[in-house]
Order: structure tokens, then C-alpha cells, then sequence
């Protein structure tokens, strides 16, 4: 970037903590965790969460908002430069970066389309499209019917799905275009308080549900936060529980995308970082333990029962977001007012995500090649909207599924992985702790420089490990895809191996014309 | 819910509260970035 072109900053700390926190919580917040706790031992999943949490997340949050301003400071947004920054000599570390805008990008291609559909069931809970559907099988042929996947009485293609992604895309674009302090801040200063405001509603709603069948007492609230609250301790002896729980923190707090990194390069050298980021995480945690572990499964466990709900909380977390929901809702008195506040709930978690998600790759342009803002996003808007498509009419054929495991789970831990190790062992702990320290409002305590510099790093490399051996192998080698699919899962792999040739090639061309230029790249 | 579950609930709900209250009572305490 030429001296003196100014980057884009935060209005405020709260606007700052309000963006990353919006970044992190999520779909998976309200709809994974619950499932997650629900399966893994209950409330003795919290021992391996909250060990996760303070072994893992936090350290990530800290490393990555302090890599983050660091390469602010030299106008670097994106993890290409700021691992150039770290590591000046290695001129290969820059391509390593690449994953922290491959991965954002990939992730927002098909997360925009399931944020839609949150918006889209917003609107159909007012116009009560589902409110005589009883059934689970019915409700599922609703979302089948809305996503395109079969033809029925709902739904007669993909059609009212592609107007609310139309929507969806087109209200990211127009946040992501009036940048950090007049877009994205303004945006989640009002939509993290409404997300909660939404949360408190459903979560009183809920506790105040009670026995609603009189007929089976058992059935009641007490019991649906036992079935996610109670401690089965035989689960702590499984290495599964412990891998499931160490994947949820890792997945709620944006750690490993590059979105963090991005956000906090708008810091400048000064300001916190060390309260901001443990301030965004516990406000991550209150929206997912307290609020996302109190709404669905309870409620669920209430009218459906302990038999039934264990088999759709096994059955994925769409099913309980989209299909058990609207039915728990559906028997309750102002059920279009409840069904609506639970979509948008889910609606605002989605953007405040997604246009963080949009952010890596536009830093990138404005940063590295000198675009405006303008141009930034319009490049952006087309490229992505055309990359949209295979997961909005491909989703039946597991493309959706492809592009969340590389962009979404297996480069997310690698790149953790690489920008801890970069910032521990290459920048040096020292020097990453008194990064830290910069500005700071608060003293870590020092038991944590010990964590960062073995036990993050370590923690890091046996999930990679584990899961690279138990989960990754057999999706690698698509062992469960069927031969119909395999060509989709193939194309989605070298469109995805192009997307991160072509960003690849675009860092070496942004660092060969600022050398041509004779600017300094630090 | 059993004893237990109480437990684990009250404990969780507890660590998260205390540590984000501390976090937003800390934050408005201090200045503002510019």
C-alpha cells in the first residue's frame, strides 16, 4: 500500500468487540452446541469444553487479534502479509497466509445460502406458510421442498429459496460496501443486542413451558434440561467426547479462519487487544452455553421426549433448527411471533458471520493492490456470487458438505496451526508476549505463556492429528459418497484447488509489483 | 434434572456470567478506542 492512504478503522472498542463477537456466534451457537453437549455426556461435556476454552480458544482469540494489529501495522489485513511481516525472510510463509482468505471465501460461498434460509422461514413464521404442519416427516418435506431437493405441495423448485439468497447476498454486499465503521460496526451494534433481546424472549419462553402434556409428567422443562444438563461421566473416558469438545469451542470462536486476523488489523498499535478479545469470547460463550443451550433441546425434549429427540439431535443440526423447532413452536400460543423471533435470531447470527467472512477477501484487494473500497467489493460481490451457485443447486449432490469440510474444518485447523506456531516459535514468545501486552487494559496471567508457547500448540497437533487419522481419511477418499456424486464431489475439489491456485498467484503478482515499485514490503 | 445436572448448570452458567460481566465491567471502566 502507498504511504499515506489511510485503512479503514473502528469507530469504537464495543464496535470492535461487537464485530468479532457477531463473527463468532453463529447457526452453530444456537443449533451445534446443543446437539453436541446433548450426545457427548451432557453437563459432563462441560469439563472438556471449558478445558478446551482455556487450553485453546482463548490462547487462539489472543494470538490471533495480536497478529492481527500487529500486521495492521505495517497495512497488512490479511494473513499473506502479516505472516511476511512475522517472518520476513521466508519469502514461502506468504503463500500459507493464502489459506486465510481461501478459507473465508469458501465458507461465505455456501454459508450466504443457509443464512438465507433463516431469513426466508422469518418470513414464512409471519405469513404462517408451515403453521398447519404437525408432522416431522411433513416439516421435513417443507425443507426439502424449499431447498430445491424434491417437488411437493410447498414447493415447486428452487425458486422462493433463490429470491430470499438473492436477498440475503444482496444485504451482505450492502453492509460489506460501507466498510468497517460505517458497515460492519454499524451492523452489529444493533443486531448483537437484538440477537439477545430475541434469546432472552425464547429462552423465558421456554423455562416458563412447564408440563404441557399433563397426561406424561415426565415431559417437562425440568426434565428437557436434564436430558441436556445431566452428567453422564462415562463419557469423559472416550478421546471422541474430548475431540467433539475441542472442535465446538474451536468452530464458536472463529478461531483459524482469518476473519479475526482481518478485524483486528483495523486496531491501531495501541489499543487493547487482551481484554477486547477475552470480552468477545465470554460474550461468544453467554449466546451459545447460556442462550443456545437453553432453547432448542429443552423444548424439543418437552413435546417430542427423551427417544425421539436423541435421534434427531443425531440427525444433524439443520433438522433441529428447521424442522423440530417449527413444530415445538407450532404448539405454542403466538407461534408466528415466537417462530419469527427463533428464525431471525438465527437470521442476525448468520450475517453478522457472513460479512465478516466477506471481509479477508476484500482486505486483500485494498491492501495488497491498492483498490478502492468501491472496486473492492464489486470484484468480490461478482466473483462470490458466481462461486455461490454449485451450493445452491448442487446442495443434494454434498457440495455444501465438500466445500465446509476444506474451508470450514480441515484448512480452519491447519491454518490455527501454522499462525501458532509462527507466532510462538518463529516471532518468539517473548516478543509475542510483550506483543500482547501492548496497550493492554489487563495482565494475562503468566501461567498462560507457558500455554501458548506448549500446550495450545500441542493441543493443536493432536486434533490434527486425530482428526486427520479418524474423520478426514475417509472423506478424503469420499468412502461414504455414492458413485452418482463423486463426479460433484471431484469438480467441487478442483474448482476449490483453482479458487486457491488463482489467490495463490494473486499474492505473487501483489509482492512482484511493489517490488517493481521499489516499495519496502514489511 | 438430578443434583448433578444442577451442579453443572449453576457451575457453567456461573463461570461464563461472572467472566463476561467482569469482561463489559472492565471495558466501560476503561477508554474507548478512537
Amino acid at each position: 500500500m502507498k504511504q499515506g492512504k489511510k485503512r479503514d478503522n473502528w469507530g469504537s472498542r464495543l464496535g470492535i468487540i461487537m464485530a468479532v463477537a457477531g463473527s463468532a456466534i453463529g447457526l452453530g451457537n444456537f443449533l451445534r452446541f446443543p446437539a453436541k453437549a446433548a450426545t457427548n455426556g451432557g453437563g459432563a461435556f462441560m469439563i472438556p469444553y471449558f478445558v478446551s476454552l482455556f487450553l485453546l480458544g482463548i490462547p487462539l482469540m489472543w494470538i490471533e487479534w495480536t497478529l492481527g494489529r500487529y500486521g495492521g501495522g505495517f497495512e497488512h489485513g490479511t494473513a499473506p502479509g502479516i505472516f511476511h511481516s512475522i517472518w520476513q525472510k521466508n519469502r514461502f510463509i506468504k503463500y500459507f497466509g493464502v489459506i486465510g482468505i481461501f478459507g473465508p471465501l469458501v465458507i461465505f460461498i455456501y454459508y450466504t445460502f443457509i443464512e438465507s434460509w433463516t431469513l426466508a422461514y422469518s418470513f414464512f413464521a409471519l405469513t404462517g406458510n408451515y403453521s398447519a404442519i404437525t408432522e416431522q416427516s411433513a416439516m421435513q418435506g417443507f425443507l426439502r421442498g424449499f431447498q430445491g431437493l424434491e417437488h411437493n405441495q410447498y414447493f415447486n423448485g428452487l425458486g422462493t429459496a433463490y429470491i430470499f439468497f438473492l436477498i440475503t447476498f444482496a444485504l451482505n454486499i450492502w453492509v460489506i460496501y460501507y466498510g468497517i465503521k460505517g458497515g460492519i460496526e454499524k451492523l452489529c451494534k444493533w443486531a448483537m443486542p437484538l440477537l439477545f433481546v430475541f434469546g432472552l424472549i425464547l429462552l423465558f419462553r421456554v423455562v416458563t413451558l412447564g408440563t404441557p402434556d399433563l397426561s406424561r409428567p415426565e415431559l417437562n422443562i425440568s426434565n428437557g434440561f436434564g436430558f441436556l444438563w445431566n452428567p453422564d461421566f462415562s463419557a469423559l473416558k472416550s478421546a471422541r467426547v474430548w475431540l467433539e469438545a475441542a472442535g465446538q469451542i474451536f468452530f464458536t470462536l472463529s478461531v483459524g479462519i482469518g476473519v479475526i486476523l482481518t478485524y483486528a488489523s483495523y486496531l491501531s498499535k495501541g489499543d487493547d487487544v487482551v481484554l477486547s478479545g477475552l470480552t468477545a469470547a465470554s460474550t461468544n460463550e453467554v449466546a451459545e452455553v447460556i442462550l443456545g443451550g437453553s432453547i432448542i433441546i429443552p423444548a424439543a425434549f418437552v413435546f417430542f421426549g427423551q427417544a425421539d429427540l436423541q435421534a434427531i439431535a443425531r440427525s444433524g443440526v439443520f433438522n433441529l433448527g428447521f424442522v423440530t423447532m417449527p413444530l415445538v413452536l407450532n404448539k405454542l400460543p403466538l407461534a408466528a411471533i415466537l417462530g419469527f423471533f427463533w428464525f431471525f435470531l438465527l437470521f442476525l447470527a448468520g450475517i453478522t458471520s457472513s460479512v465478516s467472512l466477506a471481509q479477508p477477501a476484500i482486505a486483500f484487494l485494498e491492501d495488497e493492490f491498492d483498490i478502492n473500497r468501491k472496486k473492492a467489493v464489486s470484484i468480490f460481490g461478482v466473483v462470490s456470487f458466481l462461486l455461490c451457485q454449485p451450493a445452491i443447486f448442487f446442495l443434494g449432490r454434498g457440495v455444501v458438505d465438500e466445500l465446509d469440510f476444506w474451508g470450514g474444518t480441515f484448512f480452519l485447523v491447519l491454518f490455527a496451526t501454522i499462525e501458532t506456531v509462527l507466532f510462538v516459535w518463529v516471532f518468539g514468545m517473548d516478543n509475542a508476549w510483550d506483543e500482547i501486552h501492548k496497550g493492554a487494559d489487563m495482565r494475562i496471567p503468566k501461567v498462560y505463556k507457558f500455554i501458548i508457547k506448549y500446550i495450545t500448540p500441542l493441543f493443536l497437533f493432536i486434533i490434527l492429528g486425530m482428526w486427520f487419522w479418524q474423520e478426514w481419511l475417509p472423506i478424503i477418499f469420499m468412502k461414504n459418497i455414492s458413485c452418482a456424486d463423486r463426479p460433484f464431489i471431484v469438480a467441487t475439489r478442483i474448482g476449490l484447488a483453482v479458487i486457491f491456485l488463482t489467490l495463490a498467484a494473486l499474492v505473487r503478482i501483489a509482492w512482484r509489483k511493489k517490488k517493481l515499485q521499489g516499495e519496502k514490503i514489511r | 434434572m438430578n443434583f448433578s445436572g444442577w451442579v453443572f448448570l449453576t457451575v457453567s452458567w456461573g463461570i461464563i456470567i461472572g467472566l463476561a460481566s467482569l469482561c463489559f465491567i472492565k471495558v466501560f471502566s476503561k477508554k474507548e478506542v478512537k
